[in-house]
């Protein structure tokens, strides 16, 4: 139950909600579909004394592409469902919207937005490793001006990201998918529930760029496997071994809860890896556009 | 047309679904105020102090209670089960803790304040001065000389042992082929209603009346134990129970909550609501469940048990009122269940632990008992190489063995597990599941098929128990329109006996169905009974029902039969008319024979019979036996319903990952009043069942911290988890209840976990797999998988070839892309 008063912002611009975030800071907290700050808040994880809503910005919400750049624009307050019903997304970015398919629920996902599950950085969250193996980069704002943050870099650990505490989550920035396929795969108990392991993957073409397996839920943050060996070698027995291989060494020390052990992450890690890796490649090779 | 039998839609369906329902949060009262409760953070801990002061200086707090002011002003709550009379331990416990507390989540103190929030903030401004005490967690240690105490007064963590024998276990085991032993375990859990517990009192000073409205399944008990505990007089209590969001079980009184929302709305003069919270009711409500069986069969080439020891181990918490410990005691009564082994012993341990009481929860001990028989039958099979039905068919209790006695005493008075079992195979076709197994094998995908029998005791009485016992009221009355109303001792918590009501009222009275209402939960309006639980609703306030309509379908004969010159005996009444028996023409109105006894009361036809058309009765169940017989065993559960499912599963070997694909039950529960109703119970049971033996799970860490204390870390399954249920019946009817019904609320749950454990064994025929812990996480079926010996002696886990058949196709359409 949340027992504390607190105050309450709904501004109507970006730039009256950084107005508020430069005044008020570390003692503020923005919301945006409230799916994980007010459950946070609920539990008492979380009290802030001021929260800035941001659910009158409507400048926040846009999806937009931006052809010349050839990236895709995702507004920070866009809902899973925005993401997952937007043509632009399914042109750009399908990846992304496989992995929103796939967050809580209906309810969840119409409320729920990209830049409150990519602040809150839950490490299983469906997004991360989407948004890590897109090489996305997240678009922050504050008073003091503009950072555009590569995705890699702004998850840091459990609930901890790059973002200051004055500034807010403008847009998720997102190139263009081009001719490379996707594929998400996720371990999860039930429907609804965070996944025990996630991961997202992205298979580039021989000679355009590096393909990918992020992975979520067994680190503090997605953790990247580079690919490009794998594919390029067929995806044969001994190089998704090897591919393997190197999932595993990339995770030292998974997490360990009720939902699994250290041992079990690891290889679910390995398993949804492949299994991504291996859709991913399935894709591209058919020439599928999702 | 006759009413029972019928698939008739719910009576209260519209209004629920409309979302028009009264719940115990829709009470709202002028002037009232809120509670909070400050509970135990620690397992087990002196309270060396209590400073309420900055919590009293809060604005908007009322009041604060502490355990001086239970101590002064309560009594101890009385207890649900009579522990004295079958020799178990019990212990005094205040609505609050004075000295020591004993888990996470016992009461220490409440704030009454203007609002939740006020309410719930001031718990955080009191200061507890805890000194922490050695904490009981393990059963097993619990049990060791010297283990650290949960009651120090007791002298040992055994709240009752029993060595319940029947034959010579011993020789029996010495003459059998076979041998096996084997440990299995079934997980804590708790029943997971949509809405919590909660409650609401008003006390009025000048008519000393205290109206107290709780989402609890038995209002009457609850307000014999509120007298108790507050010191009042009974008829000063008027409890309502406004519409229940989920029982389960599990909203049996007595709670340490009631008395003291009861108690703070007589000192604050206001009246004052308590709602649970979610993390409440996990660390308080109650858990069940949590057992450990260590099993030594014995048995003959021919799959014939000669033999069987079963340990019974549970964790049942600490000691409480409550009555959920009792599963316990049922698990161990109601073992072997549908099984004839003349030479059986159950020995039963029931540990207190620093955690949780046990709370009742749908299947109440019987469910734990069918799994540990279903993995012994499963054993057996495995074994001695026959089918598991084999194994099954050749030790069932024969239909003409009834009555049938277990070990314990328990007299179960009629069933034929044959009949359902070859109901169940017609159903889905057994036979014909290798092949689709074979089928599925060369897609590469893992099926399997479990086997589950459940035997499910019910309408239990306990020896000196106000609460629990086998008889219930109703009155019926017929008003001068003609319309109908039934008012019953027992409660619906949402399963519609409602409706099974106006059912059975309907065609004993010949009246329409839809001029039938029914009122429950409300001590100044129904007779006395005793709620809903042991699935009682339509064995006992249905049989109590038919019993009153039946006063007044006598006395309303007479009168058409004096309208119609005709002889009582040879009228019929439906669809309210009453008629002559083979001539329907001469008949009269229902509605004018009520006529004739309320405004022509001195007239021709009414003259004979006594005014008014109202009529209370009572019903007593048979086939009870509380006297002890010489070795102090009693027979307190008189209906045996039983069941057998059949479940097929998906396995995937890399994650451990199961999915359900079909369910199939075929059980009998006696007559059923109305097959529509008895199937949506049903799937709500086997839908708890699946959920608690795959997914559902209450930990505790060493230092007896709950872990498990949201719905994030508690994990449900949804509809969405769920495979469509196939349902047959079978009728064997009571012979102890007048239309033959044995209750069915907690049918269907009890096969559910060993049938899982059954088919995720068989889709791995290459292994040999053994599945002895709940709940089948992925984790925990991975792991078993990893490990599992391959029968041909190649190594260990699932064999490559049905691990992965998908790979070389993919790999293949990915030379396109190089």
């Amino acid at each position: 139950m949340i027992t504390a008063e607190l105050q309450f912002h709904r501004p109507g611009s970006v730039a009256e909600a950084l107005e508020l975030l430069a005044r008020h800071g570390d003692d503020a907290k923005i919301l945006g579909g409230g799916m994980s700050l007010v459950p946070t808040m609920t539990l008492g994880l979380a009290r802030p004394e001021i929260v800035i809503s941001l659910n009158h910005i409507t400048e926040l919400r846009v999806i937009a592409e931006d052809a010349a750049a050839g990236t895709l624009r995702i507004g920070g307050t866009a809902r899973h469902n925005d993401v997952i019903a937007s043509p632009l997304v399914a042109r750009h970015a399908p990846l992304l919207a496989d992995a929103a398919r796939h967050i809580g629920d209906m309810q969840v996902r119409n409320r729920g937005t990209i830049g409150g599950s990519v602040a809150h950085a839950d490490p299983a969250a469906d997004y991360l490793p989407a948004l890590v193996a897109l090489d996305a980069s997240v678009v922050v704002r504050s008073t003091r001006g503009e950072r555009v943050i590569p995705a890699a870099e702004f998850f840091i650990d459990v609930m901890a990201t790059a973002l200051a505490p004055d500034e807010l989550i403008a847009e998720i920035r997102v190139p263009s998918q081009g001719t490379a396929r996707g594929a998400y795969r996720r371990l999860t108990r039930v429907e609804g529930s965070f996944a025990i392991v996630n991961a997202a993957a992205l298979v580039r073409p021989a000679g355009s760029g590096a393909s990918v397996v992020a992975i979520g839920g067994v680190a503090g943050a997605p953790v990247a496997v580079d690919a490009s060996t794998a594919v390029s070698a067929g995806l044969t027995g001994s190089a998704l071994a090897a591919f393997e291989d190197a999932v595993r060494a990339a995770c030292p020390e998974p997490f360990e809860d009720l939902n699994g052990d250290a041992v079990y992450r690891r290889e679910m890690a390995v398993i949804h890896a492949r299994r991504a890796l291996l859709a991913a490649a399935g894709r591209a090779a058919a020439g599928v556009t999702v | 047309m006759k009413q029972v039998g019928r698939r008739v839609t719910g009576l209260t369906n519209t209004q629920l679904a409309a979302g028009k329902g009264t719940f115990v949060n829709d009470v709202v009262l002028p002037d009232m105020a809120f509670l909070a409760f400050l509970r135990s953070p620690y397992a087990h801990a002196r309270i060396r102090s209590v400073d309420i002061s900055a919590a009293m200086a809060r604005p908007g707090v009322i009041k604060v209670l502490t355990g001086e002011d239970a101590y002064r002003d309560l009594r101890p709550i009385p207890e649900a089960w009579n522990t004295r009379e079958i020799g178990a331990k019990g212990v005094l416990w205040y609505p609050i803790v004075k000295d020591r507390v004993r888990y996470v989540g016992e009461v220490v103190a409440a704030v009454v304040a203007e609002d939740r929030w006020t309410a719930a903030a001031a718990l955080d401004d009191i200061e507890v001065d805890y000194e922490e005490l050695p904490v009981v967690t393990d059963p097993i240690k619990a049990m060791e000389p010297g283990a650290d105490l949960v009651e120090p007064a007791w002298g040992d963590n055994l709240l009752i042992t029993r060595d319940w024998i029947a034959g010579d276990v011993d020789a029996a085991l010495a003459g059998a082929d076979r041998v096996v032993t084997g440990t299995v375990r079934s997980n804590r859990i708790t029943g997971v209603s949509i809405e919590g517990r909660g409650c609401v009192a008003q006390w009025d000073a000048f008519a000393r009346k205290l109206t107290f409205w709780e989402s609890t399944q038995n209002p009457h008990p609850l307000r014999s134990f509120l007298a108790e505990t507050l010191n009042m007089s009974e008829n000063s209590i008027h409890v309502i129970q406004p519409h229940v969001g989920g029982g389960f079980g599990l909203k049996q009184p007595p709670f340490q909550e009631e008395p003291v929302v009861a108690h703070a709305a007589m000192v604050t003069g206001r009246p004052v609501k308590w709602i649970e919270e979610r993390a409440e009711n996990f660390m308080a409500t109650g858990h069940s469940r949590d057992t450990r069986f260590e099993y030594t069969v014995g048995f003959n080439a021919d799959g014939r048990v000669h033999g069987l020891r079963i340990k019974v181990i549970a964790d049942v918490g600490a000691p409480t009122a409550l009555l959920g410990w009792g599963q316990s005691f049922v698990t161990g009564y109601s073992l072997p269940g549908g099984y004839d082994i003349p030479d059986t012993n159950v020995q039963l341990y029931v540990v207190v632990t620093n955690k949780c009481p046990w709370n009742a929860y749908r299947g109440f001990g019987k469910d734990a008992q069918s799994f540990v028989m279903d993995r012994i039958m499963d054993h057996v099979a495995r074994e001695t190489g026959l089918d598991r039905t084999a194994i099954r068919y050749a030790n069932f209790i024969r239909p003409d063995d009834f009555p049938h006695s277990q070990p314990s005493g328990a007299i179960l008075d009629s069933g034929n597990y044959q009949g359902a079992l070859d109901k169940l195979l017609k159903k889905i076709d057994y036979a014909g599941f290798r092949a689709l197994q074979a089928q599925a094998a060369a897609e590469g995908r893992r099926i399997g098929l479990g086997l589950g029998q459940e035997l499910t005791p019910e309408g239990c009485a306990m020896p000196g128990a106000l609460m629990i016992s086998a008889y219930d009221g109703a009155t019926v009355r017929v008003a001068p329109s003609g319309e109908v109303t039934i008012l019953t001792g027992v409660t619906s918590p949402g399963c519609g006996n409602e409706t099974a009501f106006a059912q059975i009222a309907a065609d004993v009275l010949g009246c329409k169905l839809e001029t039938i209402r029914v009122i429950q939960g409300d001590t100044e309006l129904c007779p006395y009974g005793l709620g809903n639980y042991s699935s009682r609703g339509t064995m006992y306030g249905g049989s109590a029902t038919q019993l009153a309509a039946q006063d007044l379908r006598n006395k309303l004969a007479e009168v058409a039969a004096s309208m119609l010159e005709a002889a009582p005996a040879d009228l019929e009444a439906a669809d309210g008319t009453f008629f002559v028996q083979g001539s329907p023409d001469r008949s009269v109105a229902f509605n004018a024979v009520v006529n004739q006894v309320y405004r022509h009361t001195f007239g021709k036809h009414a003259e004979g019979v006594e005014p008014g058309l109202e009529s209370t009765r009572y019903f007593r169940m048979g086939n009870i036996y509380h006297q002890p017989e010489t070795q102090g065993r009693f027979s307190n559960y008189p209906a045996w319903p039983f069941g057998s499912s059949a479940v097929v599963v998906e396995v995937d070997p890399q994650t451990g990952m199961v999915k359900v694909l079909e369910y199939t039950l075929v059980e009998d529960a006696g007559t059923v009043i109305n097959p529509l109703l008895v199937d949506a119970n049903l799937h709500g049971a086997i839908t708890q069942g699946i959920g608690s033996a795959m997914y559902e799970n209450i930990s505790y860490d060493e230092n007896g911290q709950l872990q498990t204390a949201t719905l994030m870390d508690y994990t449900i399954p949804t509809a969405i988890e769920m495979p469509m249920f196939s349902i047959e019946h079978q009728e064997t009817p009571s012979p102890f209840t007048p239309l033959g019904m044995k209750g069915a609320g907690e049918s269907g749950l009890g096969s559910t976990l060993g049938a899982l454990c059954g088919a995720i064994e068989d889709a791995f025929p290459e292994l040999d797999l053994r599945i002895t812990d709940l709940p089948l996480t992925p984790n925990r079926v991975w792991q078993s998988l990893r490990t599992a010996p391959r029968k041909d002696g190649s190594g260990f886990g699932p064999s490559p070839s049905a691990t992965g058949a998908a790979r070389p196709a993919v790999a293949g359409a990915v030379e396109a892309i190089r």
